[in-house]
């Protein structure tokens, strides 16, 4: 498969740390506009596959391209989020000590320079979209509050707003259920599949019931390559994949 | 002029002979001899010269002795009754002693003795006796020094002798010697050229240092001499670069042996459990005033096991910081675990109130620390000269460097130590109790760098400031080597104080060590890992 | 109108900080020069310059605080760039003794005389001017800084290791600054200054002239500091103590944000120096001691990271101690300094401001416990730092 025409491009990456390979010849494709979910066991490599597609680790031996064009072990994690790839993290990551309203003044998109940043003033075109993440994200009563007071689910909705402040091509979402209840599980499938409109999605995920929630297309990673790859129903009837997954 | 060196070697000649002739039968007796010292205290230098050689021809040892004293002056002769006497100026008097026998005599008067007098051409044959004496003397020590003599007078004159003494010397490194010297003597003759390039090749081979002295005039002759002499100063001088570089590594190994036992105890604290411990260096202090201490309490009580007081100051300065770090630990540190700024700083609080206390308690000024006798001195390698101390350390950074491997590899508590590096919960899950693993982790670091305060009581001042020293070099030699990696740090230490001493020359030792900090500094923006990273993404937590 | 943009850029503190310094830069001089000895309100000369001392200490905790409060990097190397600051100011009153000094050479200083120099070395020159050399006290610190930090922050040297290579840098000028053939005097560094801008050093009138400068100057420092803080460069910078990582996917340069206020703050720290210079008469290599460096940054431990003015009240409260200590106790300084460290840390992680903010938030919440509604939004004044976490 060629790299034109798809969204993100990954073919034959590999990447060891000290001699243990935690990605082996790895080969993936999003199209653009595609919602896509990741499973695999423990130390599959899925992090370190995030790792590498947002210029965070430098792989040993593969390409990986983004839009078709873009060489993104060429860039550093900076470059890439300015390129349209937004990243959540597994364990929620946000600015506690900003309030909600200021964690998303830091995403929106815009000049990222800083002198910019030193005499930036808020337009009015960026206040309503401040408005309007706040709205999604269901937090709209709480832009004063500072970030380190929300709850653990509401910490992950602020990310996954700042996700969206920052107006990506491409999501890439660690683990957005982890610690939710199973409410605030469906209300995050339901997000996703919404933001799914209009944006590609990579979404990483143990909650089975989540990934079934989300109804996509599904990787199956294992040991740093792809065990299998098709519909929930299909992959988690591939004998490798139960192998790997109740043991040997 | 001429004719007297003719002389003095007829005397020495004639002292081979009879020295040859009798050499089993070494001592005359004290009545033959006596007239003879007696002569000495002649009417006129020729006199004094003729009894001089008739001394030299009894071949006796204790000649050269009596010849010395006449040469500095401190042979008297007694007015009255005209015996030669040995005398030291007493007051109004000389302290006199029998020149054969040693044997106090009663004071004589200043008044009543004459010294015995010399001139510079008779010190000249006093001088040349002696060395001829001592080239066939009994004691291999004298024959050495006698030919050092002759190597540096170059006298061509000597040659003859020279050739008897190594046709009779049976030690190889004295006979080397003595060709030597006669090969400078030949050089500085007139004798053929290829006599002489046979004795360039000879002197070449020898010391270095003298070989450059000896060949340096010779450099500029016109023909196959100076071209045999400027060949062996080109090759000399490639050797001396070598054992120049050899001594500048075996600086910088002692230099990096001093580091490597002041950062070992900070790799296992900073690198192993990543707190950062300012008061590393008061650790090491402590250690040393522990010696002094150890040292004022054995010389007191027990002064005979003065050269085993730094045996006995390891322990206890391993468990007196290793105690106090325990301590530490507990007190101050384990509050602020994942908060390696605050560590930072309350450590360097700690580290105040340590020095300040130590200050309070035994004063602001250097305490003297002793060397135990094994350490003084100084033996050669190559062209070299090292002093003990500067090898003892370097054996003594390895062998703490091997043990401390050891203890981490093959115990149950480095077992335990690198369960809780590596996965605090799952260690803990397991029944470790890590506080206490925590604990006796800090206070291994901590007694560590109490050991290497008795090893740097002996070569640095011992004084509050100590620590200060070296807080410093021990992180970056740390950093440096990568943290969390033994390896590293010795690595680390070595390499920095080689390339201290390497660019000492250069620069000058404060200089050579600002480019090292500098270099330090650039190494880490470029590998802030260090030079032996660990890789992944555990490290970035 | 101006208030008015003042007061968008400054906060209430900053703002009653800002009005107190310009306040006493001119009601301290006022009262040395003008009222009697005799009146109670009269500060004599030296409580003047010992002030005077104090407050360019406050500037470079102020300094050290846009740093490591608000962007997480501990300097342990700010000394460094006081010390740069003050050599730059002792050039140049080096240079205007003239032919006053003990050897009476028209051009060269004492020191280099006595070293038989025989010409100025070139980066004397220009130092007879106070202009060039006031350009020198921001632009050398400045220089040092961007270049150490471009190296730095772009390789991702943080946290310890960043501390730990601040150190090694004053270090190793403190080793070179030591060195006769430096060219700043060695080990007694530059001394025995005559007069600034033609004013006798010594008289009082200059002497309250620069205590009012340092006042303003402070002033300013923490206007500048307000401005970049309360800014969306401020907001990011926080946001690079707190996450870096996350800051960096969010497509932030996060290398030349601390860039730039890394150099700020050195250059802040250098007219710190420079103020320092004249007011004590001397500068010499003992201002680059690593332990300098960490005692600056308990000064704004102990006043609070984390904020404007915590710095300020820091600095002159620890160095009050210190005046007062070191002649009363000096046994006990050390002790007490060393305590201090540990009790800041252990207990007082916010500072004093950190401990007045908590429980006014206290009282706070109590009060709203009492109407039954729902947490409160933090007041914008208050410190709160929370454990710097990882990325993942």
């Amino acid at each position: 498969m060629k790299a034109q025409d798809t969204l993100l491009y990954l073919d034959g990456v590999s990447v060891s740390f000290d001699g243990f390979r935690a990605i082996n010849n790895l080969s993936l494709v999003l199209q653009a506009g595609e919602m896509r979910a990741i499973i695999g066991p423990n130390g599959a490599g899925k992090t370190t596959m995030m790792d590498i597609i947002t210029g965070k680790t430098k792989p040993d031996a593969g390409d990986v391209y983004f839009n078709g064009e873009v060489d993104l072990t060429r860039h550093d994690e900076a470059e890439i989020a300015l390129l349209g790839i937004g990243r959540k993290f597994q364990k929620p990551t946000v600015f506690e000590s900003h309030t909600v309203e200021d964690n998303l003044v830091l995403a929106l998109s815009g000049p990222r320079s800083a002198f910019s940043a030193l005499f930036h003033k808020q337009s009015a075109n960026e206040a309503e979209r401040i408005e309007d993440i706040l709205y999604t994200i269901r937090l709209n009563g709480k832009r004063d509050w500072l970030a380190a007071n929300l709850s653990h689910g509401q910490k992950q909705w602020l990310e996954i707003g700042m996700l969206l402040a920052q107006d990506p091509k491409l999501l890439l979402v660690d683990e957005p259920v982890a610690g939710m209840t199973d409410a605030e599980t469906a209300e995050t499938a339901k997000l996703l599949r919404e933001i799914a409109k209009t944006r590609s999605v990579l979404v990483v995920e143990h909650d089975m019931h989540f990934v079934r929630e989300l109804d996509v297309k599904v990787t199956c990673l294992h040991e740093g390559s792809v065990l299998a790859e098709g519909s929930l129903d299909f992959v988690s009837n591939d004998q490798r994949v139960i192998e790997v997954y109740l043991g040997r | 002029m001429r004719l007297n060196r003719l002389l003095s070697v007829f005397i020495l000649m004639l002292g081979f002979c009879c020295h040859i002739a009798q050499s089993n039968a070494q001592t005359v007796d004290d009545a033959t001899l006596r007239p003879l010292v007696q002569a000495l205290a002649g009417d006129n230098f020729e006199n004094t010269t003729k009894a001089i050689s008739d001394l030299v021809k009894t071949g006796d040892p204790r000649v050269s002795k009596i010849l010395d004293a006449l040469s500095a002056g401190d042979l008297y002769v007694a007015k009255a009754d005209k015996t030669v006497f040995l005398g030291k100026r007493d007051g109004s008097d000389y302290a006199a002693t029998d020149p054969l026998t040693g044997t106090k005599l009663d004071p004589v008067p200043r008044s009543s003795a004459e010294k015995i007098k010399v001139n510079n051409r008779l010190r000249r044959d006093i001088a040349a006796a002696i060395g001829g004496l001592t080239l066939m003397s009994d004691n291999i020590a004298e024959r050495r020094s006698a030919a050092e003599a002759i190597l540096k007078t170059r006298d061509p004159e000597s040659i003859p002798l020279l050739d008897q003494a190594i046709a009779a010397e049976k030690d190889a490194g004295v006979k080397v010697l003595m060709q030597q010297a006669k090969a400078a003597a030949v050089l500085n003759s007139d004798a053929a050229d290829d006599v002489k390039i046979a004795a360039i090749t000879e002197v070449s081979a020898g010391n270095s240092r003298d070989a450059l002295g000896l060949l340096t005039p010779l450099e500029n002759v016109q023909g196959p001499v100076g071209e045999a002499a400027k060949a062996a100063i080109d090759s000399i001088n490639t050797k001396l670069a070598f054992w120049n570089a050899i001594q500048n590594v075996v600086y910088g190994l002692s230099l990096g042996s001093v580091l490597l036992l002041a950062a070992i105890g900070l790799a296992i604290t900073f690198g192993v459990m990543g707190v950062i411990n300012m008061a590393h260096g008061e650790m090491v202090m402590i250690g040393a005033y522990t010696t002094f201490v150890v040292q004022q309490i054995i010389r007191t009580s027990a002064p005979g096991l003065f050269d085993y007081s730094l045996l006995i100051a390891l322990p206890a300065a391993f468990l007196v910081s290793g105690g106090i770090g325990v301590v530490i630990e507990r007190g101050i540190i384990r509050f602020l675990y994942g908060r390696p700024l605050e560590t930072l700083l309350a450590t360097w609080g700690i580290s105040l109130v340590l020095q300040q206390a130590i200050r309070s308690w035994f004063g602001a000024s250097n305490v003297q620390v002793g060397n135990p006798s094994w350490m003084a001195g100084s033996f050669d390698l190559g062209l070299i000269t090292l002093t003990w101390s500067r090898l003892w350390i370097i054996v003594f950074a390895l062998s703490v460097f091997a043990i401390l491997q050891l203890v981490l590899k093959k115990t149950m508590l480095g077992l335990r130590m690198r369960a809780v590096t590596q996965n605090r919960r799952m260690a803990s899950s397991m029944g470790i109790r890590t506080p206490w693993v925590d604990a006796l982790t800090f206070g291994l670091g901590s007694g560590i760098a109490g050991i290497a305060g008795v090893a740097l009581s002996q070569i640095d001042n011992v004084s509050p400031n100590l620590g200060q020293g070296y807080i410093i070099d021990s992180f970056m030699v740390v950093v440096f080597g990568g943290v969390g990696n033994l390896w590293g740090t010795l690595v680390g230490a070595m390499s920095l104080g080689i390339a201290n001493k390497f660019l000492e020359p250069f620069a000058g030792a404060v200089l050579g060590k600002i480019v090292v900090l500098v270099l330090i500094i650039l190494f880490i923006q470029k590998r802030p890992r260090g030079l032996f990273a660990l890789k992944g993404r555990a490290i970035e937590a | 109108m101006i208030t008015q943009w003042f007061f968008t850029h400054v906060d209430r503190r900053g703002g009653i900080a800002i009005a107190l310094l310009v306040a006493i830069a001119f009601l301290v001089p006022l009262s040395n020069l003008l009222l009697p000895e005799t009146s109670p309100l009269h500060i004599p000369t030296y409580l003047v310059s010992l002030i005077g001392k104090y407050l360019t200490y406050a500037l470079l905790a102020v300094a050290l605080d846009l740093v490591w409060g608000f962007c997480g990097i501990l300097s342990l190397g700010h000394g460094a760039f006081f010390a740069l600051g003050g050599y730059a100011m002792g050039m140049y009153l080096m240079r205007q003794i003239g032919p006053r000094g003990v050897y009476a050479d028209p051009v060269l200083p004492d020191f280099m005389v006595f070293l038989n120099w025989k010409e100025l070395p070139w980066f004397w020159h220009g130092f007879d001017n106070f202009w060039f050399a006031a350009l020198m006290v921001v632009l050398v610190p400045g220089a040092l800084a961007f270049g150490f930090g471009w190296l730095a922050f772009r390789s991702r040297v943080t946290g310890v290791y960043l501390s730990i290579i601040t150190q090694a840098l004053t270090y190793a000028l403190l080793l070179a600054f030591f060195r006769n053939d430096m060219g700043f005097g060695g080990n007694n560094g530059l001394t025995d200054f005559k007069d600034i801008l033609g004013f006798n050093i010594q008289a009082g009138t200059t002497r309250s002239m620069l205590f009012a400068a340092t006042a303003l100057f402070l002033a300013l420092a923490v206007f500048v500091s307000s401005f970049i803080i309360r800014s969306k460069l401020g907001k990011v910078l926080v946001g690079v103590r707190d996450a870096e990582s996350r800051m960096r996917f969010l497509g932030y340069r996060v290398d030349r944000y601390k860039l730039f206020v890394w150099t700020i703050s050195a250059m802040m720290a250098g007219i710190a120096g420079a103020l320092y210079v004249p007011q004590v008469g001397i500068i010499n290599p003992s201002e680059f001691e690593p332990a300098n460096s960490i005692e600056a940054v308990i000064w704004v431990a102990v006043g609070g990271r984390g904020t404007i003015i915590g710095p300020i009240i820091g600095a002159v409260l620890v160095n009050f101690g210190k005046t007062y200590f070191t002649a009363a106790f000096p046994e006990i300084w050390l002790f007490a300094l060393g305590a201090l460290f540990i009790i800041v840390t252990l207990f007082l992680p916010k500072g004093i401001l950190g401990l007045y903010g908590s429980w006014r938030t206290k009282l706070a919440d109590r009060a709203a416990r009492k109407k039954d509604s729902a947490p409160p939004p933090v007041a914008a004044e208050n410190v709160h730092l929370p454990e710097p976490q990882a990325a993942e």
